[in-house]
Order: structure tokens, then sequence, then C-alpha cells
């Protein structure tokens, strides 16, 4: 499932750079976010994913390159609403102030829980409404993890973002995750997913993007994430050709 | 023998007795305690000697009290220079506070518009002020730090940068006010404020001591508000970038824009 010059919809990312100081990030990165399909994210600590993932959704302004959102230059959105359309759910789970219950209502544009969408948003993270009223302070790694997935989802993005979903989650949870993300993307949502849980990458993705030397390919699964498994470092084969153009 | 000599040679018996106990339990102290003591030594020789110049040349009060400020701002932006303008935030949240209500209480008649009343005033609302910016200020530097998580979250379900950094802003607040707010509590009963004992100590009664103390204590609540309040929107305003975003604070000394 890739995008194609014609198709607009979703992310386009164009020749992205990125450098801290001396070290350059990213190179030249090119691809596409489809919405209604699962996008993984992979490559070795220190490849550079996380600091793509926020450049997508301009927490982060790159050196170089351009990130399109339906067609439109996100640089030129307005900020607050390029990140309610893209969200992100970053590596550390962070647990606002208060009950579960606050965490998701502080993501609603007017702050009014209403309790079916609430209860809708914990379930597709796999956690039930009892949850609701539970100080969010007191949650696990893995709770907290889910909690800020359906704080996210409570936005209804356009695009979702996440940063190693899985780090804190049994192989169990995970799945659950896997199942709940499937399904977000049949619904039509845009999924990326940052992660070095190959396996997961996998099991979840429609399509893979690997960072490796600061540089990205793009291709199906099968073809990329077979070598990274047995590279254990997400090194892209050569045979996969160069980055994908964006649309 | 005179009773200048005697506190001088008491204070300096306490400091080497201090010394002392210090070298004896292996604290590595000794060298410090010393030092500082002989800082302040010298430095209130020198600030007496210049007061007294002062009273009688009141001109020099202004130049004596901008003295003040600035030296009070470098010691503040110290605390906070992993922020851009570190110095400007700490002399705006020290000067505007301090010398406004010494101001109103020169105004008003509180006090006399003497270089006798005015520097005493005018110090210690700087100093109260100092300690506000200083504490707002590293904690909020503290808190760029740890916080990043935090902030990055609430940036990305669309909060503004200044938004995201309101709950770190209002702790900052808070902690900042606590010693003076118990100070201002305790006062007379735990301890014995210094304008308090200053005064006695200088032949005022009790009555009038007590009076002047107050006036300080609660002129100072709204000081050290004040300058908490500026600090926090001074370094919001340094904190946030174009399109939304919050610098990135890597240590209290340094700093990496995103």
């Amino acid at each position: 499932m890739t995008a194609t010059r014609s198709d607009l919809s979703g992310l386009a990312v164009h020749g992205l750079a990125v450098a801290h100081g001396e070290r350059v990030v990213l190179r030249d990165v090119s691809f596409a976010v489809p919405k209604g399909a699962i996008t993984a994210l992979v490559g070795p600590s220190g490849a550079g994913k996380s600091t793509l993932l926020r450049c997508l959704n301009r927490l982060l302004v790159p050196q170089a390159g351009t990130v399109a959102l339906d067609g439109e230059d996100a640089a030129a959105l307005e900020p607050c609403t390029l990140r309610r359309r893209v969200g992100l759910v970053g590596q550390t789970p962070v647990m606002l102030s208060g009950s579960v219950r606050e965490n998701l209502a502080y993501a609603l544009a007017d702050g009014v829980p209403k309790p079916a969408g609430l209860t809708r948003a914990l379930a597709d993270a796999g956690l039930d409404a009892t949850f609701l009223d539970r100080p969010a302070a007191e949650l696990s790694g893995g709770e907290r993890a889910r909690v800020a997935l359906a704080r996210a989802l409570t936005r209804k993005p356009e695009l979702l973002l996440l940063d190693e979903p899985t780090a804190a989650l049994d192989a169990a949870a995970s799945e659950h995750i896997a199942a709940t993300l499937r399904s977000l993307a049949h619904a039509g949502l845009g999924v990326v997913v940052a992660t070095h849980d190959l396996p997961f990458a996998a099991t979840v993705a429609d399509r893979v993007v690997a960072l490796r030397d600061g540089t990205a390919v793009t291709g199906k699964p099968d073809d990329l994430l077979s070598v990274s498994s047995q590279s254990r470092a997400a090194d892209p084969p050569d045979a996969t050709g160069p980055a994908e153009p964006p649309p | 023998m005179s009773q200048p000599l005697t506190q001088i040679l008491a204070s300096a018996a306490f400091v080497l007795a201090a010394a002392w106990l210090a070298h004896r339990q292996r604290l590595g102290l000794s060298r410090s305690l010393l030092t500082a003591a002989g800082r302040a030594a010298v430095q209130l020789a020198i600030v007496g000697a210049l007061i007294a110049l002062v009273f009688r040349v009141p001109a020099l009060a202004i130049a004596f009290v901008a003295v003040m400020v600035l030296t009070a701002s470098l010691t503040a932006g110290s605390r906070m220079r992993a922020l851009p303008g570190a110095r400007r935030i700490a002399l705006g949240a020290i000067a505007l506070p301090a010398l406004g209500a010494t101001g109103v209480l020169l105004a008003v008649g509180a006090f006399a518009a003497t270089p006798r009343a005015t520097i005493p005033t005018a110090g210690i609302l700087i100093g109260g002020a100092m300690l506000a910016t200083t504490l707002t200020g590293r904690r909020l530097v503290e808190d760029l730090i740890a916080g990043v998580d935090e902030i990055e979250a609430r940036l990305s379900l669309g909060d503004r940068a200044r938004d995201a950094l309101v709950p770190l802003t209002r702790r900052a607040i808070a902690g900042a006010l606590v010693p003076l707010i118990d100070q201002t509590r305790s006062a007379g009963l735990v301890t014995l404020p210094g304008t308090f004992v200053g005064l006695v100590l200088g032949g005022a009664s009790p009555e009038t001591a007590a009076r002047i103390q107050l006036t300080v204590l609660l002129t100072l609540l709204l000081v050290q508000l004040l300058s908490a309040l500026l600090t926090a929107e001074l370094v919001t305003r340094a904190a946030t970038l174009p399109g939304e975003r919050v610098l990135v604070v890597t240590s209290p000394a340094g700093r990496r824009l995103r």
C-alpha cells in the first residue's frame, strides 16, 4: 500500500534534513505516509526515529526539506491545528495530574468530557471504563502507555504518530495495541509507528520506512524486516532501491 | 573594653570556633567558613563607609541603589543562565517590583525620603525580589530540563507553547513564595526578623521596630509575588520559539534550539 503522486491524502516528506550541532541525524529523507495504512519506522537506536516523528508535527523544525499534510505544506499550517490533526504519543507516556478521565478530557477541544467518547477511546487502547476515575499517577507503565494512546485518540486525529508504543507492554498488550491500530487504520486513520520491535513492526505494518545512517529506505515489510531482523540493526538491503519519492 | 571592640572580638571568636569545629569533624569547611567571614567583614566595612558617604551626599543614594539592583540581577541571572537574556530577565523582575514598592512607600510617607530610610528599605525589597527571582528562575530551568516530555505531550495535544508552560510556571511561582510566607507566618514566634532586631539594637522601641518590620514583611509579599510572576512571564517569552515550540534546555548552563 503506497501513496502515488496523485494521492495527496496523508503526509508527504521530501528531502528532510536535521542536524544537532555537528551531528547529522537525518539527510535527504523522503517518504509518504498514506491515510488508512500503518507505516512502521524502524532503525537502530539513535537512527533518528524520534527526531523524524517530531518533524512530522513540527515539534522540531528541520534544517531542510518539507512535510506536506494532504498536499499542503505543514509549515504553512497553524501549528496547534497541525498537531491536533497529526497526533503524537511520545516514547515516555506522560500522565498529566488528575484522573484518567481528566487526562482524556484535557485532550478535548472544549475540555468537556463526553463519557461515551472517553470510554470508546479507552476501549480502543485496551482499557475498560473502570479506569476513568483512577488517578493517572498510580497507573503502571503499560497502563500509562495505553492511556496516552487513548488521550491522543480523543482528539480524533487524521494521522497518529507513535514512538515505541510497545516499550512498556507485554506480548498480550502489544497484540491488543496492534489490533487497535489495524482497526483504526481500517477506519481511515494514518498511523506511523516508530519502533525497534521488529516482530511488532512485521505484525502491524503495511509498509516500512527503514532509517540507517540518516537516510530512509521505503518498502514492504517482507522486503525490509526480514533483512533487518537478521542484522538486528534494521539495515536495509541494497536491493530495495532508493527512497520512494513523496506524492 | 569598648563595646564595638567587644562585638568584633566576640564575632571573631565565634567564627574561629566554627572553623575549629569543622576542622575537628573533618568536614572540609574550615577554609570556606573563614573566607566567607573575611569577605563579609571587608564587604560590610566598605559598605558602611560608602553608606556614611551617601548619608552626607544624598545624590549618591541613587547610584547606590542602582548598584544593588545590578548586583542582584547578576546574581539571580546566573542561576538561569541556560536561558537567553537571563540577566535582562532578572533585572526586570527585580527592579520593577522592588523600586516600584520603594517609591510607593516613600511617596505615601511611610518612610522619610532620605538616604537613611531609602537605602535600607530598597535593600530589603531588592533582596526579597532577588530571592523570588532566583527561586522561580532556577525551578523553571530545572523543569524545562526534566519536564521536556510533559511539555511535548501538551504541545502534541494541540496546546500553545505558552499554555504548555503554565503548569511549570505555577509550580515555580508557588515554590518561590514558600520561604517568605513561612517567614511572615512565623514572624515573632520562631524567629525575630532582621529589621526588627536591627532597629531594637539600634535603640528603637520594640513597638516601632515591630511596626516597621510588619510594613517591610507585608510589602515583601507583593514584591516577591510580582517578581515571581514577572520572572515566569519573561522566562515563558524567552523559552517560547516560533511555531508554538519550546526551547529545549539540556543542562543548567546550556540550551539547544529545536
